[in-house]
């Protein structure tokens, strides 16, 4: 564990990097410079075992833990959101050109029929709460899975987004 | 005294299950000894060094399950270099030739070569058990010998061991007619594995209870899985992203809904946090949830899911479930016993940390807790104590403050009197990790409250070797200390050297011990094995007894030193 992760560093990185040429074993040197690197390099090697002033910075035996979560925390940064986005095309009533929405990147309903409605330019209505018969404002529907057209809104989030093919903007005065 | 024919006593012998127990009934007398001997059948071995394995044959020749631990626990944080020891060739070999009917092997911390695994394949034909916990030293080839040749397995359990994966299918070793298996455990495995093998080995062991795949296994699969197996208890995912709009994931969620058996999950090695809310609908059965190895999902998403886990008793959690989160955990959980909060950002200094605050609302909300692992960025005196008063029950409390030596941020006085508090309230403290600025005075209040103590671990911590004196003339029951980064020096390690022949072992490293100490201890107690690791190739040939020692291992055993210490292990 720690000496093989040494010989490693002892061997990649400051002997290597540092010479171009010539393994600095191979020749014998007066070169004082090499001997220093030699030194560095063998002191690196042994860096987190003489530091008992503590540093910040990455201490392979300082937070207290195992190996596995460690590389685990370390590869997190690779780990984003598998399939970060997810595009549906969005259409207003009588506009043929239609738009398109990252639906992960709303994080409910809220944020989906706020963000339409900067999009549209138009106040989308929440089915239940208003109840308004006008062309000037509108609600929002969906193609399911079946090719259904159904109000947003009636189930879960999450469950939406499973069965969620595509998003049209219908006038109220049709509902 | 009435006597009992030994078939008699062997009998009634056979109901002790405890080792206590056991030893007790060894010492009335020498016909007791001699049947008690013969019967036992389970030995754990705490330390493979204490004994040798022709001690422990001559000593138990029936022997039928095995556990021991090799390295030390500091292993675990890379203090011990690699090829320390801990080897377990000699005792299977050994074993091969008295304990034909072995069983059960249990190692932890040991180095298990694909040669040893072969030979335990071929020569226990009843073995049924192998678990193996942070071991290294092996590939899938030695998995793959234990699949094909032990025909009555029925739990193969590997836990965070290093594993070289080769190419080989080890999983396509178990036989056809293999299938009796209860538990498997890969999930620690980088490599693939054949998918369509472990349908089909799922599929033919009906007696599965426990399995945990590793990442390689995609959802798919698990769902295949889950309809195959049934009667699953305890189940760890592997690879758990799907497009949550994708028919596959809508398939998903219906196997699972009604998946009702599962009591412990675990998993998520990768996981799309928006496929978190399929598992909703079996939270309310679990016991025991694991997501430290989930990496990426966000307090909201955490909180969203333990609201429905209303029955857990283990939870294992990374930190960026955040104070807020420990708040719901600590209203939904009512049955929390045991509680671990890894750090998600070990280096960093980030935001997704939790405080006193979390713990707090824990110990409020969870009467029942009475294990914990905590990392956290920060924490108080008060709130130590608040968590005293309100969990008196504690046999495990680990505290790791982040930031070493930090002080209680509140009063900038040092966490004496907080740890104080937790181990004069609980009576029942078995062990216990400090962290955070130290001094002295918490070593008194260990030495004078800890009764029940069997381990400290103790970093960065104290001033001067009275506080490891206070530690080792009090806790009557102390079994292992451990110490990293310490001020204490030969004064404390001197003062009571027959200390360590009633402790498995002690630990120093970066303290002030010289060699010239260690060497007086060595001189003085020859049934302990003082080893001192020695790393600097500068070494010249006669070092001076002033000089301070970087590693300390000293344990107590029964058969001198090792054979098999490495160059730079030297034992004095």
């Amino acid at each position: 564990m720690a000496g093989r992760r040494a010989t490693n560093s002892s061997s990649s990185s400051s002997i290597d990097s540092s010479n171009s040429n010539h393994p600095s074993l191979s020749q014998p040197n007066t070169d004082l410079s090499t001997d220093l690197r030699l030194g560095l390099s063998i002191s690196t090697f042994h860096h987190h075992h003489h530091s008992s002033s503590y540093s910040r910075e990455q201490r392979s035996d300082w937070p207290p833990i195992k190996p596995h979560l460690r590389s685990a925390l370390a590869g997190k940064g690779n780990n984003l959101d598998h399939l970060p986005t997810f595009f549906v095309k969005v259409y207003m009533e009588g506009i043929p050109i239609g738009r398109k929405l990252d639906l992960f990147a709303q994080d409910g309903y809220d944020a989906l029929v706020r963000t339409l409605g900067h999009m549209f330019r138009t106040t989308i209505l929440c089915p239940d709460v208003d109840r308004v018969h006008s062309k000037d404002y509108h609600v929002l529907t969906y193609e399911d899975k079946d090719g259904d057209w159904m109000m947003v809104g009636d189930v879960p989030w999450e469950m939406f987004l499973t069965t969620v093919k595509r998003l049209k903007i219908t006038s109220a005065d049709i509902c | 005294m009435t006597y009992f024919p030994e078939e008699v006593l062997e009998h009634i012998f056979d109901f002790l299950s405890s080792h206590l127990d056991r030893n007790a009934v060894s010492l009335v007398c020498k016909s007791w000894f001699r049947v008690e001997r013969w019967s036992r059948r389970r030995v754990f071995i705490g330390n493979c060094y204490a004994v040798s394995p022709e001690r422990l044959i001559a000593r138990f020749p029936r022997v039928r399950a095995l556990t021991l631990k090799g390295k030390p626990h500091f292993a675990d944080f890379n203090l011990v270099p690699h090829d320390w020891g801990g080897f377990v060739s000699p005792w299977i070999e050994a074993m091969t030739k008295s304990y034909p009917g072995l069983e059960e092997l249990r190692l932890k911390r040991m180095v298990v070569s694909d040669d040893s695994l072969e030979l335990l394949s071929r020569s226990f034909p009843n073995f049924k058990s192998l678990v193996l916990v942070s071991c290294e030293g092996f590939t899938t080839d030695g998995l793959a010998a234990i699949a094909a040749n032990c025909k009555h397995l029925l739990e193969l359990d590997l836990q965070e061991n290093e594993v070289d994966d080769s190419r080989g299918q080890w999983l396509s070793c178990f036989p056809d007619s293999c299938t009796s298996l209860v538990s498997l455990n890969f999930a620690c495995l980088k490599g693939e594995v054949n998918l369509v093998a472990l349908e089909r080995l799922v599929a033919r062991c009906p007696n599965l209870r426990s399995l945990r795949l590793n990442r390689s296994v995609n959802l798919d699969t698990l769902r295949k899985i889950l309809m195959q197996a049934p009667q699953l208890v305890d189940l760890g995912t592997g690879s758990y992203v799907h497009h949550p709009n994708s028919e596959a994931y809508v398939k998903l969620i219906n196997v699972v809904k009604s998946y009702k058996s599962v009591r412990s999950l675990s998993g998520f090695l990768e996981v799309a946090p928006r496929c978190l809310p399929s598992i909703y609908p079996i939270c309310l059965n679990l016991t025991s949830l694991n997501l430290s190895y989930a990496p990426g999902i966000q307090s909201t998403q955490l909180i969203k899911l333990i609201h429905h886990c209303r029955n857990l008793q283990r939870l294992w959690i990374l930190d960026c479930i955040g104070d807020k989160g420990l708040g719901v955990v600590a209203s939904s959980c009512k049955e929390l016993q045991e509680l671990r909060v890894f750090p998600s950002d070990p280096h960093g200094v980030g935001n997704a940390a939790v405080t006193e605050e979390g713990l707090v609302a824990i110990s409020m909300g969870c009467p029942k807790l009475h294990s914990l692992l905590y990392f956290c960025q920060q924490m108080t005196n008060a709130a130590l104590i608040t968590v005293a008063k309100n969990c008196p029950n504690f046999t495990r409390f680990r505290l790791c403050i982040l930031d070493p030596k930090k002080p209680d941020p509140v009063t900038l006085q040092p966490l004496d009197e907080g740890f104080g508090a937790i181990v004069q309230s609980c009576k029942g403290l078995r062990r216990l990790s400090l962290s955070g600025l130290l001094t002295d005075r918490v070593f008194l209040y260990i030495g004078v409250y800890a009764e029940q103590l069997e381990m400290l671990s103790v970093a960065f911590a104290g001033e001067g070797d009275k506080g490891m004196l206070y530690v080792l003339n009090g806790c009557k029951n102390l079994r292992k200390l451990e110490i990293m980064d310490g001020p204490f020096g030969d004064v404390a390690l001197l003062m009571d050297v027959g200390k360590y022949e009633t402790m498995r072992s002690l630990w120093m490293s970066s303290c002030e011990v010289t060699l010239g100490g260690c060497k007086a201890l060595a001189s003085k107690m020859p049934m302990i094995n003082v080893e001192i690791i020695n790393e600097n190739d500068q070494m010249e040939e006669n070092p001076d007894d002033g000089m301070k020692v970087e590693k300390l291992y000293l344990y107590r055993t029964l058969d001198g030193s090792r054979r098999d210490a490495p160059d730079f292990v030297w034992t004095l």
